[in-house]
């Protein structure tokens, strides 16, 4: 349709005509940009306007039937008749005058249609020509158009045609509008034929002359020698005014002659204003203000005029009219001065009106409000009028609000001009006007009184809480940011009037509590008024919770509840405490008929419990908190409520608090903490994901250290095997009497082992020997001793434990993982990664049986060293630190020996992440299982001393080389098993000061040790006072069985003398080693399961000879690795 | 308020039926081109920082707007005050009751590639279903202080704060306009465009502009449009109409088609090139209809009004009507004083030829206590002295209303009386009405007819029992109706005592969702309260209470358009609620309209004779006419209607409104 611009004028020589049906399709489609059907009236190279001529060839024709509709079309739709502006404006146009020139001067068909076609076609055409610019683009058919409408126009009172007049003055005010001043020439015939004109088309001539003389004031058109109203120039033929080009803003005074032309003007036209319509009326107003106002300076008395002319129009119920005396107050309001009354207390009566529609009551009074806040300031006007606002029954709800706004703001003013008196005049005056305020302020809510009793989602309660909140933040408003205000609300009778209608309410109408939730919220969620929505939170605090009944209904109040607790400034003591007392009341109401209403309201609860933790610091509500869930933990009736109280407790006291807070973040956002991009991790872990990363990493950065270092790094322990002891069992030429194989048949043993010797001797099958009474003795204690022993197969064994220290390198940490945990601030431990729940499976080759794993419920990561030069004391000091945990592996030996645990880790990131795998093996060295040998219960205290004494010498005869024993079975503890004693000795010299290893046996094996003799070394003992609870004896004998001493120690010596040989100078001190001795250690150590290590030490000034003997053979070579370690290293 | 010189200008007129799609649409090419200008001037102005104009949207467009509107603001007005669901940017942020009737839309433009754009100010216009949208011509700015006011992220704006809505409200008088036109529009829509009502001694009422101009003949075929129902006077205006208490924003589907012609003849008419001008239906009808003759010869000396485009030919005369209706709250308490206030208004109808001035004096202005007044445009008002008011005023043709008053009541109410109910369960009751008519009213007042019906909007009525003493009984599905006192066998000069007792029993209640503006409002309510609910049900001392919980918690909220939430009063005190029915009236007939409640309102309505309740009055042989014609004047009172409820909480109020005075 484009293809082909306007070279083809050529319309179709006689087209088919389409039919009304027709033209609406046709219509519709093109108004909905789909112009399929176009086609099918003009072919696809048809002129860019025979469209237009299609329309106007109809509205032309006689008979057509719907005119109308196509004049609408084409006023509304011009862009789509006359598609590209430029090019086509002007032969469009002049079309469109031909056809218009056409209608209006057919012959006269006096009937209404015609007129009003004549009517309508004027507007359309005028509507077209505006919108392509014809000024711009036409300026020639313009011309037309305007003579055209003008020769409408001037003839007037004619009778008939009186409307057709009526809209041709609207078409041309609508191109004076478009062009301004374009009719500035013609205004003196125009204001003759509005002088003559008598109809009621009179408005119209009206409001164009308006118009005119309004636009050469607002433009200042060159003005004319003749004045403005001279008919030197001809009204018809008609001529764009050269000047229309130029016109520009007013920057020139009017000439006399055109200023007296003016107020001629004006003087007609405020002559009988009463012939317009309430909406001519305003037109009329608006530009006749904007003329006075133009010429303010010229023209001194207009706006008085314009004030009589217009004033009483306000007590019309036109709202229009009502306006426009506002329009003429808001830009004359000095010519008004004096009438400000007048019009607020009329506004006031028309918000009353019953009669009206809501709509321009709420108007009255937004515009009441607004004349009341221009400057200056007139809000004391509304003051006396207080009671004129209060809302009556029948209003509706919408105007009740609005009303309330007015009162409102008249509580502010009374609130203000009160903070401005009491600092000058007395207390009485100040307390009176507050009561005022304050009973405003409670009458205001009586409007709406229902709400106290309508669900919480009422209109009314709406309304209501919407009053208190104007009632409350009108007095500082947004934009100011000035804290003087602020705190002088805070004290105000207002706020504190508030606080106590809250309270009460929320005592009274627990119903309503969620509604004073979003009240408070609402007021937090304010930057200025943040501080109000606190102080209503502590209000609640001190004076509503010690209000609150218990029962039931105390869950009521959880909304508020939760934002006390999510408030840090409110110390949420009381709080706890409440919700303690609520948690006992429904421990001990829970019954058979409570149903689900303990978990729910358990939960709920817990839910705020989860609010403290996540806002306060732990430290602060610790104790309150603490009982609160130790409570539940223990008491509340209901499972998953008293698991989740253990949980939290459990994080309560494990915890630290950023990461807590982190840990029981549902997911919003927490206020004071910063955002972690890890948030809601505990619950809502999107699914456990096992670590992409390599889990046999983890040991670089994870670490499981033992606290005490061992002395010796027993590398080959490690090559003893599990099966090993399976090999050395052949060896043990007493293999009847090793554990495994020693069972006493039969359960009746079991019940008689306990009484004595006879029965088990009979028991037994050995043969009858003779004992002298040194062995039985020797057996008695040896018996006792072992009964104590537990008997791992049948029972717990015994335990030994192992401290490690777990921590692991957050930076590494935190680049395995990518955490943000290495930003800046890192003395912060909120920037530290953390592990949760961590657990450390423990297994071994070695025969430790069943070791426990460990859990430990969190851990802080540990600031790289290399990262911090200087590692703050307390964090190297174990288990203080958060970043480091003490954890303890448990192992029960089957047999002593040294060997290595292998840990294993899973355990939680921050992310949800779950983190695994295997940390480095933990060593276990021969000390390890070095225990105190129990003692029985009916040992007292005092003998303890002796009875290891007694003991020692016992095992040492037991073990020594003397049979006297070795065919004896010692029943264990539970009376299932036996044990036998199949000794073995060696003999091993320190060469060490007397000094150091004082120091050593001090530091490693004071425990152990059972007797001390010796004078000097005495003396050494006791001014260190390390050793305590041993027999001390003075004189140093040797030990019990001389003889065999000597033999082993001929034994043992032999190496020792011929590397002393070496070393002649010493050889003379060799010789005196025995002579030379300070004293002796007697150590008894019990190996786990049953075994023991005995070591008799001769100290001497240089060296020491150890004699060590045991009942498990094969602990000798450890052990002999442990004393080179522990003294001579 | 352009710069160009048109204080109302409307850009566009848009009407959605109650699902939501365009049915009629009106877009003026000259005022965009206007708005585009003025754009195109602040962009220049503000050195690019104003956005291209946007174009209008299209009918779908705005439509899908309007939907999407609706869904977020909770109804079709939207809430109006913020809820916690409002969103920043949207109408209900800005916490203003107008906002609900001066609406803001966000339309996303389909030729601006899914971008969106804020259309506003759109007044906004329900009437009979159809939601009428005008969208006036503001200036740029207007609309960007708007959108900043829309967009604060505050708890909610203060009164008579800076930038306020109220401040641009006062600036823009075609909102004020635009909603006049909103209003005529539906008026068409609706055919409600009815002549104020005139009472004539000899026949029931007269017509309005076209009986004038066929001189009182009345020529049917050109009246099409319904006379005014005897009932029907100004029931449009009359706020919380007693039977709305259902949701304005049901949606029922209105098989009424909208007559676009008469629309669009309407619009060319009444606001060329969408300047509104003349928004009198009446007349533009008739210019219409019947054009001008050469026989219609202008005034000689003055300038014949645009209000009035014919003169009067014929038989001249004056009638006045005094018509008043009447709102009452009523509490069986000494400490709680009644309330009634009237709302009147002094109909007229000037059968006079040429452009007479008329002047009467209000005597009754000294006995009425009237509080209002506002008057007619044709009026001319004095501006001081209320007390020694004369009224001059140039009548137009036809009927209209030449005066507005609110007043307080001087006499006493003709219905007294108090009624009972005590609710056995939720579906279970008994009632019992006593009413006394007409105590005290001597002759010549009379009570034509007495209704009392109790609507059930929401609960279906299965069982009725109860037998009055005095009248019928007719009950459908959804209300019980007693007429106490039928059309033509009205009493004078006594007064009749009434008793109803009765049972009443409803289909059990369906558990019904809250409607979707309940729960837009419920919004801050997460947690249902069960547990209250189940403890209530274990210590059900009192059922009543329980009964009354229960059912307040299916009540939704109440409109902003409401005076309270109905249903709520309906079902507040199940309890036994005595309540003193009063009436008051006098006239040559007054209707009473009464929504007395315990559970669901009831109506009564009746019709009483001989005066106004307010005292007001005029003397026809004051009434003077300039230049001096001989034109008899006929005067009567007419008709009061009367709303009341009686509760304590109005009560309160009611202490409330008296230090109003």
């Amino acid at each position: 349709m484009e293809r082909l611009p306007s070279q083809k004028q050529t319309a179709p020589p006689q087209p088919q005509l389409p039919s009304p049906q027709e033209w609406e399709a046709l219509i519709d489609d093109l108004q909905s940009g789909v112009p399929s059907r176009l086609p099918r009236w003009l072919p696809p190279g048809a002129a860019p306007l025979a469209l237009l001529d299609l329309l106007l060839a109809c509205v032309l024709r006689r008979d057509f039937p719907s005119k109308p509709f196509l004049l609408l079309f084409l006023e509304e739709s011009p862009h789509l008749l006359v598609p590209s502006p430029p090019d086509h404006a002007a032969p469009a146009l002049s079309s469109l005058v031909d056809a218009l020139r056409a209608l209006l001067q057919s012959p006269a068909d006096a009937t209404p249609a015609a007129y009003a076609l004549k009517e309508q076609m004027m507007v359309a055409v005028t509507s077209v020509a505006i919108t392509v610019d014809a000024l711009d683009h036409a300026p020639r058919q313009l011309e037309d158009l305007v003579e055209l409408l003008l020769a409408v126009v001037n003839r007037p009172n004619h009778g008939p045609d009186r409307q057709a007049r009526a809209v041709a003055c609207e078409c041309l005010r609508e191109l004076e509008r478009a062009y301004p001043c374009l009719l500035s020439e013609v205004a003196g015939h125009l204001w003759n034929l509005c002088q003559s004109e008598r109809t009621h088309a009179a408005q119209s001539y009206v409001l164009l002359l308006t118009l005119v003389v309004h636009n050469i004031v607002q433009h200042s058109v060159p003005p004319t020698a003749m004045g403005i109203l001279s008919t030197s120039v001809q009204l018809v033929p008609f001529n764009v005014p050269g000047y229309l080009g130029t016109v520009a803003g007013k920057n020139q005074d009017l000439s006399e002659l055109n200023l007296r032309d003016i107020r001629r003007i004006m003087a007609f036209l405020l002559e009988r204003p009463m012939i317009l319509t309430p909406l001519a009326t305003a037109e009329m107003v608006f530009m006749l203000t904007r003329v006075v106002k133009a010429l303010e300076g010229q023209m001194s008395a207009a706006a008085a005029l314009l004030k009589v002319q217009f004033s009483g129009l306000i007590y019309s119920y036109d709202p229009m009219l009502c306006h426009v005396v506002l329009m003429l107050y808001s830009h004359f309001s000095d010519a008004f001065s004096g009438d400000e009354q007048n019009i607020t207390h009329r506004l006031t009566l028309v918000s009353k009106e019953g009669q009206q529609p809501v709509v321009f009551r709420l108007l009255a009074l937004h515009w009441l409000v607004g004349v009341a806040s221009r400057p200056p300031d007139k809000k004391n006007l509304l003051v006396p009028m207080a009671s004129s606002f209060y809302p009556s029954v029948f209003d509706p709800l919408g105007l009740k609000a609005a009303k309330l706004d007015v009162l409102a703001l008249i509580a502010i003013v009374l609130g203000f001009s009160r903070g401005e008196k009491g600092k000058k005049d007395k207390e009485v005056d100040n307390s009176k006007s507050g009561d005022c305020v304050a009973k405003l302020f409670e009458d205001c809510l009586v409007c709406v009184s229902a709400f106290r009793w309508l669900p919480p989602w009422s209109t009314e309660t709406s309304v209501a809480f919407r009053t208190l909140h104007k009632f409350l933040t009108g007095a500082v408003p947004h934009h100011s940011s000035d804290n003087s205000t602020m705190s002088i609300l805070m004290e105000s009778t207002t706020f504190n009037t508030l606080q106590n209608i809250l309270v009460n309410m929320a005592v009274e109408h627990p119903g309503l509590v969620p509604v004073i939730a979003a009240f408070v919220d609402r007021l937090k969620g304010c930057e200025t008024h943040r501080q109000l929505g606190e102080r209503l939170l502590q209000t609640f605090d001190e004076c509503l919770l010690p209000k609150i009944v218990m029962g039931y209904r105390v869950s009521a109040y959880f909304p508020i509840f939760e934002r006390i607790a999510e408030n840090v400034k409110i110390p949420p003591r009381h709080l706890l405490e409440l919700l303690l007392r609520f948690m006992v009341f429904l421990a001990e109401k829970h019954g058979p008929d409570v149903g689900l209403r303990s978990w729910s309201q358990g939960s709920k609860v817990l839910r705020i419990c989860r609010t403290v933790l996540m806002n306060h610091r732990s430290s602060r509500v610790f104790s309150a908190l603490s009982r609160l869930l130790s409570f539940t933990s223990q008491f509340f009736p209901d499972l998953e409520v008293r698991d989740n109280a253990r949980i939290y407790l459990r994080m309560l006291v494990c915890i630290p608090g950023k990461k807590m807070r982190h840990l029981v973040n549902l997911g919003e956002q927490l206020l004071g903490v910063t955002p972690s991009p890890h948030t809601g991790l505990f619950y809502q872990v999107p699914s456990p994901r096992s670590s992409p990363k390599k889990p046999s990493g983890i040991s670089s950065y994870i670490r499981l250290e033992r606290v005490i270092p061992l002395l010796v790094n027993q590398l080959w322990s490690l090559t003893i095997p599990y099966l090993a002891a399976k090999d050395y069992e052949p060896v043990n030429p007493e293999g009847s009497r090793s554990i495994d194989s020693v069972d006493v048949s039969g359960s009746a043993d079991v019940t008689i082992e306990a009484d004595g010797n006879f029965e088990r001797i009979s028991s037994t099958q050995e043969p009858l020997r003779v004992m002298d009474s040194k062995v039985s003795k020797i057996l008695d204690i040896l018996r006792r001793h072992f009964s104590c022993i537990p008997d791992f197969r049948h029972m717990k064994g015994l335990v030994i434990k192992i401290p490690c220290n777990l921590r692991f390198d957050a930076g590494v940490f935190s680049q395995v993982w990518g955490t943000d945990a290495s930003s800046a601030d890192s003395d912060e431990t909120h920037a530290l990664p953390a592990l949760y729940a961590i657990v450390l499976s423990v297994s071994s080759t070695s025969k430790y049986g069943q070791i426990p794993s460990c859990r430990v419920p969190f851990l802080l990561g540990e600031p790289s060293v290399k990262d911090q030069a200087i590692v703050p004391v307390d964090n190297t000091s174990p288990g203080r630190s958060n970043s480091r945990r003490l954890v303890t592996i448990e192992l029960e030996p089957r047999e002593p020996m040294p060997g290595l645990v292998n840990v294993v880790l899973q355990a939680n990131g921050e992310n949800g992440q779950i983190i695994s795998g295997s940390l480095q093996s933990i060593p276990v060295g021969i000390e390890d299982m070095f225990l105190k040998a129990s003692v029985p219960y009916n040992v007292s205290e005092n003998d303890i001393r002796q009875y290891y004494l007694d003991l020692f010498n016992a095992l040492w005869e037991a073990c020594g080389s003397s049979a006297n024993t070795g065919r004896e079975t010692f029943p264990l503890k539970g009376g299932k098993g036996v044990a036998a004693i199949h000794g073995t000795g060696s003999v091993k010299l320190l060469e060490v000061s007397a000094d150091s290893l004082i120091h050593c046996i001090e530091l490693h094996l004071a425990p152990f040790v059972v007797c001390v003799m010796g004078g000097p070394l005495l003396s050494a003992l006791k001014s260190n006072g390390i050793i305590k609870n041993v027999i001390w004896k003075e004189e140093h004998t040797t030990p019990t069985d001389h003889n065999d001493d000597v033999s082993t120690f001929a034994e043992s010596t032999s190496p020792l003398q011929i590397q002393y040989i070496k070393d002649e100078d010493e050889s003379d001190s060799l010789l005196d080693i025995r002579r030379t001795s300070l004293g002796s250690f007697f150590v008894l150590i019990f190996l786990p399961p049953r075994f023991h290590l005995l070591f008799q030490m001769e100290v001497h000034d240089t060296s020491t000879l150890v004699r060590i003997r045991t009942d498990h053979w094969p602990c000798l070579g450890y052990v002999d690795e442990y004393l080179e370690a522990l003294f001579l290293v | 308020m352009s710069d160009d010189g048109s204080c109302c200008s409307v850009r566009a007129i848009w009407i959605l039926n109650p699902q939501d799609s365009v049915v009629f649409s009106r877009r003026f090419p000259v005022v965009e081109k206007r708005w585009r200008t003025a754009c195109q001037k602040e962009r220049e102005g503000a050195g690019g920082g104003c956005a291209e104009p946007w174009l209008l949207p299209t009918d779908e467009e705005l439509a899908l707007a309007f939907a999407e509107r609706r869904r977020r603001e909770g109804s079709t007005h939207g809430f109006g005050i913020r809820s916690s669901q409002s969103v920043q940017g949207s109408d209900s942020w800005i916490d203003d009751p107008i906002t609900r009737h001066v609406i803001s839309l966000s339309i996303t433009s389909k030729r601006g590639g899914g971008e969106k754009f804020l259309l506003w100010p759109l007044v906004f216009h329900l009437q009979a279903y159809f939601h009428i949208l005008v969208l006036p011509l503001v200036e740029p700015q207007h609309l960007k202080t708007y959108e900043r006011i829309s967009q604060r992220s505050d708890c909610g704006s203060s009164v008579g704060g800076q930038e306020s809505l109220s401040s641009l409200l006062l600036d823009l008088p075609c909102i004020t306009g635009a909603f006049l036109v909103a209003h005529s529009l539906g008026d068409i829509i609706t055919g409600e465009n009815l002549d104020p009502e005139v009472v004539v001694s000899s026949t029931p009422s007269v017509g309005g502009l076209l009986d004038s101009l066929t001189g009182s003949i009345g020529i049917s075929s050109i009246s099409a449009r319904a006379k005014p129902a005897a009932a029907s006077v100004s029931s449009s205006t009359t706020s919380g109409s007693a039977v709305s208490g259902a949701s304005s924003d049901a949606p029922k589907s209105s098989s009424r088609s909208i007559d676009r012609d008469a629309l669009r003849s309407f619009i060319s008419s009444s606001m060329p090139f969408g300047t509104p001008l003349d928004l009198n239906y009446a007349n533009i009808a008739a210019i219409k209809l019947n054009g001008f003759s050469s026989s219609d010869v202008p005034p000689l000396d003055l300038k014949q009004p645009a209000w009035k485009p014919y003169l009067y030919k014929g038989k001249q005369r004056m009638l006045f009507t005094i018509h008043e209706i009447v709102h009452a709250a009523m509490y069986d308490r000494d400490e709680i004083p009644d309330a009634i206030s009237i709302s009147g208004q002094v109909n007229c109808r000037a059968e006079l030829e040429g452009l007479p001035d008329v002047s009467f004096p209000l005597t009754g202005l000294n006995t009425a206590r009237v509080e209002v007044l506002s008057f007619h445009p044709c009026a001319q008002v004095p501006e001081q002295g209320m007390d020694k008011h004369a009224v001059m005023f140039s009548p137009p043709l036809g009927n209209f209303v030449l005066m507005r008053y609110q007043a307080f009541c001087n006499l006493d109410p003709p219905v007294k009386g108090f009624y009972q109910l005590s609710m056995v369960s939720e579906n279970e009751g008994a009632f019992l009405f006593k009413l006394r008519l007409m105590e005290g009213y001597k002759a010549p007042l009379s009570m034509e007819y007495c209704t009392v019906s109790m609507p059930f909007p929401r609960r279906g009525l299965v069982f009725f029992d109860g037998n009055p003493s005095v009248g019928t009984i007719s009950t459908t599905e959804h209300s019980v109706e007693w007429k106490i006192i039928t059309p033509g066998r009205g009493i004078s000069g006594k007064s009749i005592e009434a008793t109803f007792p009765g049972t009443i029993r409803f289909s059990p209640q369906s558990t019904q969702k809250v409607s979707s503006a309940s729960r837009f409002m419920n919004g801050c309510i997460s947690e249902d309260d069960s547990d209250l609910e189940q403890e209530n049900s274990s210590n059900s001392a009192n059922v009543e209470e329980f009964l009354m919980e229960k059912m307040n918690k299916e009540i939704p909220p109440a409109d902003m358009e409401q005076p309270f939430c109905w249903q709520a009063y309906n079902y507040a005190k199940v309890r036994i609620l005595l309540l003193q029915l009063s009436v008051a009236t006098i006239a040559n007939w007054q209707s009473f309209c009464f929504s007395l409640c315990p559970f669901f309102f009831h109506l009564v309505s009746f019709k009483v004779v001989g005066g106004t309740l307010s005292g007001m009055t005029m003397d026809p042989k004051s009434v003077s006419i300039y230049p001096a014609v001989k034109a008899p004047v006929e005067f009567s009172m007419q008709m009061i209607q009367v709303k009341g409820r009686c509760e304590e909480g109005a009560g309160v109020l009611n202490r409330v409104a008296k230090l109003g005075r």
